[in-house]
């Protein structure tokens, strides 16, 4: 039995000895930062980090893209949309946006079938002007949030306009950085030697991120528009910046081949 | 005891019922990644795939292989009917159902959160509904086991516990233990998101809490490898155990050190400090003991049977073991497969080294060959073993089964060396597809290549165990052949009570469990309060505001 509290003490020993590296020796050191002391290497140690407390020094006023986050309130607030009650709203969106939002003009996008979150996310930037549209910026400022969420709420159901993103797409061929069509090939799978995500993750037809628009059959002029806005810095709206950082790469062939792609998804004449 | 026959070749079956179409699968990724042409090269489509193959892999083929097997053992070992058996019907339809919610999620487009989840990507609850019965319906199982071997004990008391049934209840006191991060993950962050009770996820929680099953499901796995390596494979080989009390402080020591290990997972997280991520490195390296203490036992009682086989000399004895046996074939190939995985694996969970490998090819590549390799062919084996004695009638080809290891072991190593040699290039891993016209991606081609024809062997050898299974399965019924567990070499008379049961050490657990993972799991509560990101649906049905 000699052995067996041997082995025991020998195993608590190096258990002590693991918590007293781990602890005070591990977070003394880190490159290219000072040797802290014990007590900092500690709190080190647990992660707590200099960024993670309160801010000592002033910090220049973040410009911030966006003033609305996806919080559990905003998700709530947008869920809370009541399209009855958008309808009335959206009396006043007819005549840029057409019937019901399905728009007739390259100028205005379609509305109808749009995601709720992403339109009352613009909304929002049109309200505080982190996204400029000339009549735009008027317009929204005469809503309040809760009219932004009913309107949004009312074009989400419309039909014949965007389609919805499902989700779910039968396995086709093609679909992978082997595609030799430069649109699909973006769609679908990106383009890695740019850092470009494919966009299809995001806008559809497979993927769904909250707060990017659907952008199946919207207007290829607006499509090509926005993206071309956003590669020059015009607009600059999108929460982490990853419009603008991929707009900035695509050629101007490129984006009409995309914007082609989406505004002609799943017509007859065109290869999705 | 015919029906436990039953009820644990049910368990096999389903276990390699769908082995193979995730085999299937997986060749078709490996296709997928190449720059060889694949059918439907859809990215959506492989990371469904990489879902369903990891999903079977990791808790199906897993799960039933090891309730199956421990029912086998209970009954073998102890030589008297199951208790609970009804019991262990249900947790049987509660995991076929749970496994069949999984998949069929999966298959629908619903589920493509691959086999971690990967919080605040959310799938459909159905797909968690489904992983969190199959992980309960398990839990029955774990009951039934301890059960068992306590009956056993208060009809039989101061004697030690058969090895085969106290190894097979550390494994599912092991399992209960492993299962309770994934459990508490699904049902309070993963679900309550999933079911639209809330919109956010707390992410970081979310990957701790998988953290404590992500490494400790790895032993629970290898379990019945190792309880294999101890109570079948000497006795296939002629020989005896060279000592049961080491076996039995062998598993043990897995129960007690695979829990506080799993945030050398997280190296790279950013949610914990340095201490923490240190302490359970640190910890990682005590599981080496075990294993090193197996790969001797082993060995030691191999080469007893090697030389009560007539081997002479240094490694005569190695010659002289009947290779021929798929039980010996397979230990040996597992054990080499467990050496250069092993190394992998310390690579992996030292604190500086695992930044060189964090996120590549290098990593997949090593659990496949460890996972993959080491404990699947040991299945196989089991499996071997296990069907004469389950059915009533002889192994079909004794010859095939060979074939299958061999293709197996060899099939194993084209996939993983290139694989691994891919990973040190820089190859990421969760990757769909590459555009190999980059030309450091086009350095990886080859061994790329290389890793595809491994797949196809894998994939020739996975329907070669089938087709021997099923042969044997619908074979000509002979007489019964009972399935016997190694001697040791002195046979233990009495034990301690320390080795003849695990009340002291799941406690010893439960203290570790609390030192190595209060703390960083209490923080996402105490310290980091306001911490959670919109919840990332993956797949969409709805729009939120549909009427």
């Amino acid at each position: 039995m000699t052995s067996w509290s041997r082995n025991a003490w020998l195993l608590s020993g190096l258990t002590l000895l693991a918590f007293v590296l781990g602890f005070t020796v591990v977070g003394r050191f880190e490159p290219d930062s000072p040797r802290l002391g014990t007590w900092a290497a500690f709190c080190r140690s647990l992660g707590f980090t200099a960024d993670r407390g309160a801010a000592t020094e002033p910090q220049p006023t973040p410009r911030t893209p966006t003033t609305v986050a996806w919080t559990r309130e905003t998700l709530a607030e947008v869920a809370a949309g009541d399209a009855t009650r958008g309808a009335f709203i959206a009396l006043n969106c007819t005549a840029c946006h057409g019937e019901e939002g399905v728009s007739g003009s390259d100028l205005a996008p379609t509305l109808a079938g749009a995601d709720a979150a992403a339109l009352y996310k613009e909304l929002a930037d049109y309200r505080s002007g982190k996204r400029l549209w000339g009549v735009m910026n008027g317009v929204a400022k005469a809503l309040s949030e809760r009219d932004c969420a009913d309107v949004a709420a009312y074009f989400a159901t419309r039909q014949h306009g965007l389609q919805p993103i499902t989700g779910i797409l039968a396995p086709q061929a093609g679909r992978s950085l082997r595609q030799s069509d430069p649109a699909s090939r973006l769609v679908y799978a990106g383009d890695p030697s740019r850092g470009i995500a494919p966009c299809a993750v995001c806008h559809g037809p497979s993927g769904y991120k909250v707060g990017a628009p659907a952008l199946l059959r919207q207007r290829t002029a607006y499509i090509e528009r926005q993206t071309a806005a956003f590669a020059q810095g015009e607009r600059q709206n999108d929460i982490d910046e990853q419009m603008r950082t991929v707009a900035a790469q695509l050629t101007a062939q490129e984006m009409h081949a995309v914007a082609v792609f989406y505004g002609g998804y799943g017509l007859p004449d065109t290869v999705p | 005891m015919l029906r436990t026959d039953r009820l644990a070749l049910c368990h096999f079956w389903v276990a390699f019922g769908l082995f193979l179409p995730a085999v299937v699968l997986g060749a078709w990724q490996m296709l997928m990644r190449s720059p060889l042409p694949a059918p439907l090269d859809d990215s959506n489509l492989y990371y469904a795939s990489v879902t369903l193959h990891g999903t079977v892999m990791a808790y199906v083929l897993t799960t039933f292989f090891a309730m199956g097997f421990g029912y086998a053992v209970a009954v073998t070992s102890l030589g008297r009917p199951l208790r609970g058996i009804a019991a262990a019907w249900i947790g049987f339809a509660i995991c076929v159902i749970g496994t069949l919610m999984a998949a069929a999620t999966v298959i629908a487009g619903r589920a493509t959160v691959l086999y971690t989840f990967y919080p605040p990507l959310l799938a459909s609850a159905w797909f968690y509904c489904g992983v969190t019965l199959l992980v309960g319906g398990s839990m029955i199982w774990v009951v039934l086991m301890i059960v068992n071997m306590a009956a056993w004990k208060r009809a039989n008391p101061g004697a030690p516990v058969p090895l085969a049934l106290f190894a097979v209840t550390a494994s599912a006191c092991l399992w209960a233990w492993t299962a309770s991060g994934v459990t508490a993950e699904l049902l309070g962050v993963i679900l309550p998101a999933a079911f639209g009770m809330t919109t956010q996820i707390d992410a970081g929680l979310a990957r701790t809490l998988f953290s404590v099953t992500l490494h400790a499901i790895v032993y629970f796995w290898l379990m019945p490898a190792y309880i294999a390596f101890y109570t079948l494979l000497p006795q296939a080989a002629g020989g005896r155990l060279y000592s049961d009390k080491v076996a039995r402080l062998v598993f043990i020591m897995f129960l007690v050190f695979s829990l506080p290990v799993g945030m050398h997972h997280l190296f790279a997280d950013p949610e914990h400090g340095v201490g923490f991520k240190f302490l359970q490195a640190f910890f990682t390296f005590f599981v080496v003991l075990p294993t090193l203490m197996t790969v001797f036992s082993i060995c030691a009682s191999l080469e007893i049977a090697g030389r009560i086989r007539g081997g002479r000399g240094l490694f005569g004895w190695i010659g002289a073991l009947p290779w021929r046996e798929p039980m010996v074939l397979a230990g040996g190939l597992s054990l080499l497969m467990l050496g250069l995985g092993g190394f992998g694996g310390l690579i992996n969970m030292s604190y500086a080294m695992n930044s060189m490998i964090h996120n590549t090819s290098w990593v997949t590549a090593h659990f496949h060959l460890i996972f993959g390799g080491t404990v699947v062919i040991m299945y196989f084996a089991i499996a071997y073993e296990m069907w004469p004695r389950l059915t009533g009638k002889p192994l079909c080809s004794k010859n095939l089964a060979r074939w299958q290891l061999w293709l197996w072991f060899w099939g194993m190593l084209i996939t993983t060396i290139p694989w691994h040699v891919a990973g040190l290039m820089g190859q990421p891993r969760r990757v769909a597809s590459f555009d190999y016209g980059i030309p450091v991606v086009a350095r990886t081609a080859p061994w790329v290549d290389a890793s595809v024809l491994g797949g196809a062997i894998l994939l020739i050898s996975a329907i070669l165990l089938i087709v021997v299974l099923v042969r044997s399965h619908f074979g000509a019924r002979t007489a019964d052949s009972p399935l016997r567990y190694a001697l040791a070499v002195h046979p233990p008379l009495r034990v301690p009570a320390a080795l003849n049961g695990f009340a002291l050490w799941n406690v010893l657990v439960l203290v570790l469990v609390v030192a190595a993972y209060g703390y960083p799991i209490g923080q996402f509560f105490f310290v980091l309060k306001p911490h959670s990101t919109p919840a990332y649906e993956v797949t969409r049905s709805a729009l939120p505001s549909d009427p």
